[in-house]
């Protein structure tokens, strides 16, 4: 009986070939160094979860966004853990991507035939800088408004188009609801969606070229 | 790179591949177990440390002092060290534009700027020693990140040591390292760039270190946030003690202003009845908190229109007070006591007891600034020190210091029989347990700390029973 439900779901589906193709690969001989590719990604998927479930009730308004998360950390079950994680996970994630870039500069593994792994590797770690930089002024709270009012002055010093650079980040002059709304939209929607693309290519690209292996003196 | 070096790489390639592992089950196996240790590390940050909080955005409050994510700490300093070059310094887009561009475009291209084959450390010095010292660098910015440049007593020798650190000593190092390479073209001296590299981070650590000795970092001051609805109910009962009960009585219920500067005689509504908790919510009573009615005589108490208002936080939570307290729409919860009860013979101190008392029903007019005879009640030296009748307002151990007199309702008198300081509070009086804990303050030497509150504890000696 199983054996005939199984045979009907691999017929469609495929999952002999997916199998032989994704899981049973050959890999050179690798160390605990290797797993920090697979930890930003765990990263990603924590953050990813924790963060809809903050969306249900977290408020993109001057108004109620530093009382609807004071609600998320007191009056919701488990809010707390939820919003611990994100925080937590969210620095955990920018030192693990940037000890990870580390490991590959250490072992040369950018080298041929991995450039293009390498350059949306770069991609990936300025989008989670952004991510950073964009999910901190959410909770609208001092130490949020003013780290974010000194970042977007510092991306303003830009020569000529300094003003421009500003005026687009903060949506006017001020930081504003509207500032609130678009660094809420550039974390949910347009920084994610960024991330989740180019994260499919990097690890195409690994499959496709195998992990390397440590060189050895002659190399 | 030419074909036949292509050949050779994807050849080793494959070798390394025979003698290899699987990815299912070798690598995803590690993979698991690393994924599951930091999720319980999350979990446990969350449980145990949990999030810092800080008070509302508040535009206002132009006072703050912005500090921007960790990860971003190190470029902050490194803004602030920059600013220290004459000249160069006021050019500020070089360094907030020009070097971290030019440090990313480097980064970002390095597999087309680090064109050679080799992949074995020794044949790779300069990217290594180079990316090491600057990873280096990074970390000790942000650790001397919260060291001011010029310290409290206007010195600029923490800048000066900063700057060494920072930017003159792996600006030199990253200096003799590209010599180091380029002198002798392909191979890179190993051992030297080696040497060149470590002493440059013991420098590092060593001119770190000065600065720390030199410039401690300033404690962070200690944001007060409430986070629980009784925190935030007794914050802003407080605040209303402060701010509001010279006017609207500690009941809300005043309809003439007396005794108040400026406002005598001013006919006011009632702020805790319906009239005003319906017709207003909560947005609307903070807005007449912050910006004022000037026709109601009201004045602003936000930070806008003076810069020792108070912060959008704060106004919250004088809202929250009048609700729960007021508003017979709204249930209070039960709410922790001012100061724990004393047992028999047990002392109070001024940290535990006095403060909160004196916060709830005295700063309010003991400040600076009031009619007030001069008598502060801010601090523990204030209350011992200030005051017009200084020497005779707490005497320890006298029943019949000023404070404990006024406090029971018997005015003090001059010789000419005029009043000198009327009863206190001027309006009400205070309850018998607050007055217990004043008397026993008084009469027991007025300790400050719990610690010595409780060295002065005298076990009650048992009434002895008559032998019949």
């Amino acid at each position: 009986m199983w054996k005939k439900v199984y045979d009907w779901i691999e017929e469609r589906l495929g999952l002999k070939a997916l199998y032989d193709n994704l899981l049973d690969r050959p890999e050179p001989k690798g160390n605990w160094w290797n797993t920090l590719g697979s930890a930003s990604l765990f990263l990603f998927v924590i953050q990813g979860l924790t963060g809809i479930f903050l969306t249900v009730y977290y408020t993109p308004s001057p108004d109620h966004a530093y009382d609807s998360i004071q609600y998320i950390m007191n009056g919701v079950a488990f809010g707390w853990l939820i919003r611990g994680i994100h925080h937590w996970g969210a620095s955990l994630m920018i030192i693990i991507v940037f000890v990870h870039m580390l490991r590959v500069f250490v072992t040369a593994s950018f080298k041929y035939p991995r450039e293009l792994t390498w350059l949306i590797g770069i991609g990936l770690l300025l989008l989670t800088l952004g991510m950073g930089f964009t999910g901190y002024l959410l909770p609208w709270h001092q130490m949020a408004y003013w780290a974010t009012t000194v970042g977007t002055q510092i991306a303003g010093s830009v020569p000529f188009l300094g003003d421009f650079i500003l005026k687009a980040l903060r949506g006017g002059p001020d930081l504003s609801a509207l500032t609130l709304q678009r660094f809420f939209a550039a974390h949910i929607w347009l920084l994610p969606a960024a991330l989740a693309g180019l994260i499919g290519v990097h690890l195409y690209l690994i499959i496709k070229h195998g992990e390397s292996h440590y060189p050895s003196r002659d190399e | 790179m030419n074909d036949e070096t292509k050949k050779q790489i994807n050849q080793r390639y494959d070798r390394e591949l025979q003698r290899g592992e699987r990815f299912w089950p070798d690598s995803i196996f590690k993979d698991v177990i690393v994924s599951l240790a930091i999720f319980i590390v999350l979990v446990l940050l969350a449980t145990f440390i949990g999030v810092e909080n800080s008070p509302k955005a508040d535009p206002s409050d132009t006072a703050y002092i912005p500090r921007p994510e960790w990860y971003f700490l190190f470029l902050f300093k490194f803004l602030a060290l920059y600013g220290q070059i004459p000249l160069l310094g006021k050019v500020e887009w070089l360094a907030t534009v020009l070097v971290p561009t030019i440090g990313i475009g480097l980064l970002t291209l390095l597999p087309f700027i680090d064109k050679s084959p080799w992949r074995y450390y020794t044949r790779r010095m300069l990217p290594l020693t180079v990316m090491g010292i600057i990873v280096f660098d990074m970390v000790l910015l942000t650790l001397v990140s919260d060291i001011p440049t010029v310290s409290e007593s206007g010195s600029k020798l923490p800048g000066i040591l900063q700057t060494v650190m920072g930017l003159a000593i792996p600006g030199l190092a990253l200096i003799v390292l590209y010599y180091l390479a380029y002198r002798r073209g392909e191979d890179s001296p190993v051992a030297p760039m080696l040497w060149t590299s470590g002493l440059a981070a013991v420098l590092m650590v060593g001119f770190a270190a000065a600065t720390f000795i030199v410039a401690p970092p300033v404690a962070k001051t200690e944001e007060t946030v409430a986070n629980t609805l009784i925190e935030q109910i007794s914050a802003g009962q407080d605040l209303y003690s402060v701010h509001c009960v010279e006017c609207h009585g500690d009941d809300g219920k005043v309809t003439v202003i007396e005794g108040v500067e400026g406002l005598e005689g001013k006919e006011i509504s009632p702020i805790n009845g319906r009239d005003m908790l319906y017709t207003l919510n909560d947005a609307a009573i903070a807005e007449v908190i912050n910006y004022g009615r000037p026709d109601a005589g009201m004045n602003p108490f936000g930070k806008a229109y003076n810069p020792e208002g108070l912060t959008k936080s704060e106004i919250d939570y004088i809202v929250t007070f009048m609700r729960y307290n007021w508003d017979d729409r709204f249930e209070k919860p039960v709410m922790k006591p001012l100061f724990p009860s004393l047992a028999d013979g047990e002392v109070p101190s001024y940290d535990v007891h006095i403060a909160p008392i004196v916060k709830r029903y005295c700063i309010s007019c003991h400040r600076a600034g009031k009619d007030n005879n001069n008598f502060l009640m801010t601090s523990y030296q204030e209350i011992l020190t200030t005051g017009d009748q200084a020497d005779k307002n707490l005497v320890k151990g006298d029943m019949n210091s000023y404070l404990l007199q006024v406090i029971q309702g018997q005015a003090i008198l001059d010789e000419k029989g005029e009043e000198l300081i009327g009863v206190m509070p001027p309006k009400g009086h205070l309850p018998t347990d607050v007055i217990d804990v004043w008397i026993r303050w008084i009469m027991n030497g007025m300790p400050q700390t719990a610690e010595e509150a409780a060295a002065l504890y005298v076990p009650p000696t048992p009434v002895p029973t008559p032998t019949p």
